[in-house]
């Protein structure tokens, strides 16, 4: 669907400004209330989900004109989806998929970010969102005798991702999911050389033609292979393959399961048994496309019924955010022994984002860290020692906030506590 | 309509930068309104300076919050009041908060809940300023919006502060009427033009006792929230009685017994809105329980301080009821649809589902007056939307009005509106017609005067010719003329 097929839902809004906040029944006091990043930083209606919705339906009606300021305002989310879900609680409109397609039509248009622009000339040369990567894809599973699942026969597909197989900080989580998978017995291999980016991020970034090219290779590989599982070690990846490969049907009837799922499932068949003791008490940060972006893509498609209803034949079943990944995660870090799990205020559908996503990480490197910091003291304030997540995008966005910052807190991917107990 | 350099400039040296804007990219995001610019203020002295400037430069200014609507002429500086957001103090022993605009009620609301206590949630939302004036559904115990907010920090249209009620003889929030300066009547406007000008830029707001938990154990996922369990000692129900008459009876005596914690006059159609997660959901669920009411009713929620009060009156509660002929609403009685409606009624204050979802727009006519006059309009008003509902102009609920009484009493808040889709231009032009229509209705037979027909020589005269006293009081605070009428602070 393109943004002319959202003016109903754009005009729809309201202006009641829920989409700044988490729903308002959970919302706890004056901290933690705040849900979208970009209106929380830069304070201009324009920067709400609601105030994209009004900035694009009148560039619908008027005319695009593309300043500086509105590209400001375009690239400058996350695209974490908070604003729906909590617009969603209410309302029967679409909030992210119209921002979306605007921000498709701004790079479309041409009207792109240098910085995001330097990220895809890295994806198109070397089939990365890593710039400047060095050595090959695959290096991370030097020595340890992985299985090529485009060659030999596997049950599950092992997708590592960018940032974990080229960032060397990151590639400890590649080797502790081996680890984990070698210990259930799981037969599974990996691509190695022969993977490629999932493109997720460069739809985030508004890169239609890039992600679908990806999504292509991926898919071509897969069926090539004749895999029947995918278990992606990145949130991010997980979105791709389940959510966006489903939008644009590549995804056939591939089973996409993230790791932190697997492992759960893993656990609940017996199959892995975390018993040695971990002594730290630890929150869970939500992966925003693991959680409220990770459900299931609905394919509908229908027509407003004529009247005084928003409401369409046949009718529009919403994705509202509610059925991301958000148990199996808790469960694996209940299931470690030692692990005291506290919540955060702000969790699972109204999670508040790290700050990576959306291109923000490469275009805006001040406003993800800013954005982490507010988790970091959000997940401060609960007394864990350390803050837990799923995606290593959160992690290296993380700790390299605290980094800069001298805190305390420690970061964990969830492979890394469960190597731990294994 | 750009400012020009050297007045941008001036605005800049107060906020900085970042903080104001005149780029026309964003005006969409600001109700469509060709504005000078938009200003982010801090503190009361930025306003306050803002203001000055306004008035060196003869350019009109507006104050909004989190912002549902408003009136915005041609080059007007607005004021968007978010960074302002502190909750200054919470007075336990005095009973009183003292905001700045941009805390909403809910964030208010949930602070004020671990302590015990509780404020009048407005209808408008929890969504909007806790410091907002007006009406919501704890008015029959909490009264309205006059009663409720104590001493004002307010920056007058030519840049003044005023600090009144208390603070205007001490540090002091506790009252709004003094010691020191009182204009209670002439800042809390209830005619029009309905809103006071200047800015307030803190203000005191009158808090109450909660006699539930410190937080609502939530459960689910949106939207399908629920509580786990209901709180100890509350309970929702709805109850239709066979007339106006002896809802209205009821609701007096209900009233005069100071047993319930929350009135809420809901017709059914904003029973079925608020406990439905759609609007396919909605309109099975109204066609139902409106099959389920034998006519007007209203919502109860009763919460007692300990078990025995609690008893005591769900006791008074059924005799009243019964006496009245009233019938509870089988549906709502489910503990799961009783958690919908704790959460949606008492946190949430409802507005968002009920109004806006269906076709995206309302017009509403509320009034505050004697609730059985008041209530005797409202029937009218409804059976003049009927033709609307037949044509399919608008949304059917059965050309319901809903209300509730304020201060336990005769007093009552009872409002009626058109939810509509504001895309068929035929549909929008009928209800304003409706609303124009129900309006000029109300004052030609002598029920109220309400804002939409403005200040108007015919209006002035039969309400003690209060509006030549507006006009020589906003001469006398606003000589420049730079805070115009209608619009409100949300």
């Amino acid at each position: 669907m393109a943004l002319e097929d959202y003016r109903g839902d754009m005009e729809m809004c309201c202006r009641c400004s829920a989409c700044k906040f988490i729903p308002m029944q959970r919302v706890k006091g004056l901290q933690y209330a705040n849900v979208c990043p970009s209106i929380a930083k830069y304070n201009y209606h324009a920067y709400s989900g609601g105030g994209r919705l009004n900035i694009a339906a009148a560039m619908l009606k008027n005319g695009f004109n593309y300043t500086d300021k509105l590209l400001d305002i375009v690239y400058n989310c996350q695209m974490c989806g908070a604003c729906g879900v909590s617009c969603n609680y209410a309302m029967d409109m679409e909030v992210l998929e119209p921002i979306n397609e605007f921000r498709l039509k701004c790079v479309e248009d041409g009207q792109t970010n240098p910085a995001l622009e330097k990220v895809i000339n890295s994806l198109r040369k070397q089939g990365t969102m890593i710039t400047g990567a060095r050595g090959k894809r695959g290096d991370w599973a030097a020595g340890l005798n992985l299985k090529d699942a485009t060659k030999e026969k596997v049950d599950v597909l092992y997708h590592a991702g960018c940032l974990t197989s080229y960032d060397k900080d990151m590639q400890k989580l590649a080797k502790a999911t081996v680890k984990i998978l070698q210990k259930a017995g799981v037969n599974f291999g990996i691509a190695g050389n022969a993977e490629t980016c999932c493109g997720g991020r460069a739809y985030q970034m508004g890169y239609k033609e890039d992600f679908l090219n990806q999504a292509k290779k991926n898919m071509a590989m897969i069926k090539k292979a004749g895999i029947k599982t995918v278990v992606t070690g990145c949130a991010d990846g997980y979105q791709a393959f389940k959510v966006l490969y489903d939008k644009y049907d590549l995804k056939g009837d591939l089973e996409v399961l993230h790791i932190s799922e697997y492992i759960d499932k893993l656990i609940k068949d017996g199959k892995l048994k975390p018993r040695k003791k971990v002594d730290i008490s630890v929150t869970y940060h939500d992966p925003c496309r693991l959680g409220r972006l990770g459900e299931p893509w609905i394919h509908w498609e229908g027509k407003k019924v004529p009247g005084d209803r928003f409401v369409f034949d046949p009718p529009k079943v919403y994705r509202r955010g509610t059925h991301g990944v958000y148990e199996p995660p808790r469960d694996v870090l209940k299931s470690i022994p030692g692990i005291k799990l506290t919540e955060m205020t702000r969790i699972k559908e109204y999670s508040w984002c790290c700050g990576a996503g959306g291109g923000v990480n490469e275009s805006n490197p001040g406003f993800a860290k800013w954005t982490a910091q507010e988790r970091i003291e959000e997940a401060g304030s609960t007394g864990a020692e350390a803050i837990v997540t799923a995606c290593p995008w959160c992690e290296k966005n993380f700790s390299e906030t605290i980094k800069e910052s001298g805190g305390s807190l420690k970061v964990y991917d969830i492979v890394e506590l469960v190597e731990k107990a294994i | 309509m750009a400012l020009s350099k050297d007045i941008y400039k001036a605005f800049e040296d107060v906020v900085g930068a970042e903080n104001i804007c005149d780029d026309p990219v964003i005006m969409p995001a600001y109700h469509s309104a060709e504005l000078g610019a938009v200003i982010l203020p801090k503190n009361t002295a930025e306003v306050q300076a803002i203001v000055k400037l306004c008035n060196k430069y003869k350019l009109q200014f507006r104050a909004v919050c989190t912002g549902w609507t408003g009136m915005f002429p041609k080059g007007i500086i607005y004021l968007d009041m978010r960074r302002m957001n502190h909750i200054v103090e919470i007075n336990e022993k005095n009973m009183y908060a003292v905001v700045e605009p941009y805390v909403i009620s809910a964030q208010l609301q949930a602070e004020l809940m671990k302590r015990g206590l509780h404020l009048n949630m407005k209808g408008a939302g929890a969504n909007c300023s806790a410091m907002l004036r007006g009406h919501g559904h704890l008015d029959q115990t909490t009264s309205g919006d006059d009663r409720n907010q104590l001493a004002i920090e307010w920056v007058t249209p030519e840049g003044d502060i005023v600090r009144l009620g208390s603070l205007g003889s001490s540090d002091e929030w506790f009252c709004g009427d003094g010691p020191g300066p009182s204009l209670r009547s002439l800042i809390n406007s209830a005619v029009p033009p309905g809103v006071t000008p200047g800015v307030f830029t803190k203000s005191a707001v009158k808090l109450y006792h909660w006699p539930g938990p410190p937080s609502f154990p939530i459960e689910g996922e949106s939207p399908l929230y629920t509580m786990s369990e209901i709180p100890a000692n509350m309970m929702v129900r709805y109850f239709s009685f066979p007339s106006v008459e002896k809802m209205w009876e009821a609701e007096l005596k209900i009233g005069e017994s100071e047993i319930s914690f929350e009135l809420m006059g809901f017709n059914v159609s904003m029973v079925a809105a608020n406990i439905t997660t759609s609007n396919e959901e909605e309109t099975e669920v109204f066609e139902r329980l409106n099959k389920a009411v034998q006519g007007p009713g209203f919502m109860v929620i009763i919460a007692g301080n300990s078990p025995e009060d609690f008893e005591y009156k769900k006791r008074v509660l059924q005799q009243i009821v019964s006496d009245a002929d009233g019938k509870s609403l089988e549906a709502v009685e489910d503990p799961r649809i009783e958690g919908i409606l704790l959460c949606q009624c008492i946190r949430i204050s409802a507005s968002i589902r009920e109004t806006f979802r269906n076709g995206g727009a309302f017009n509403s006519i509320p009034i505050m007056g004697q609730r059985d006059l008041t209530i005797k309009w409202a029937i009218g008003a409804g059976k003049a939307k009927e033709p609307l509902i037949e044509k399919g102009l608008i949304v059917d609920d059965g050309g319901a009005f809903f209300g509730w009484g304020v201060e336990q009493g005769h007093l009552g808040k009872t409002e009626i509106f058109c939810k509509f889709d504001p895309s068929n231009l035929e549909a929008k032009a009928a209800v304003e017609g409706w609303q124009k229509e129900q309006s000029t209705r109300a004052f030609k037979e002598r029920y109220f005067a309400n804002l939409l027909m403005g200040q108007t020589e015919e209006i002035g005269p039969a309400l003690s010719n209060y509006h030549l006293w507006w006009q020589k009081f906003t001469e006398a605070i606003d000589p420049n003329g730079v805070s115009p009428g209608g619009g409100a602070l949300v």
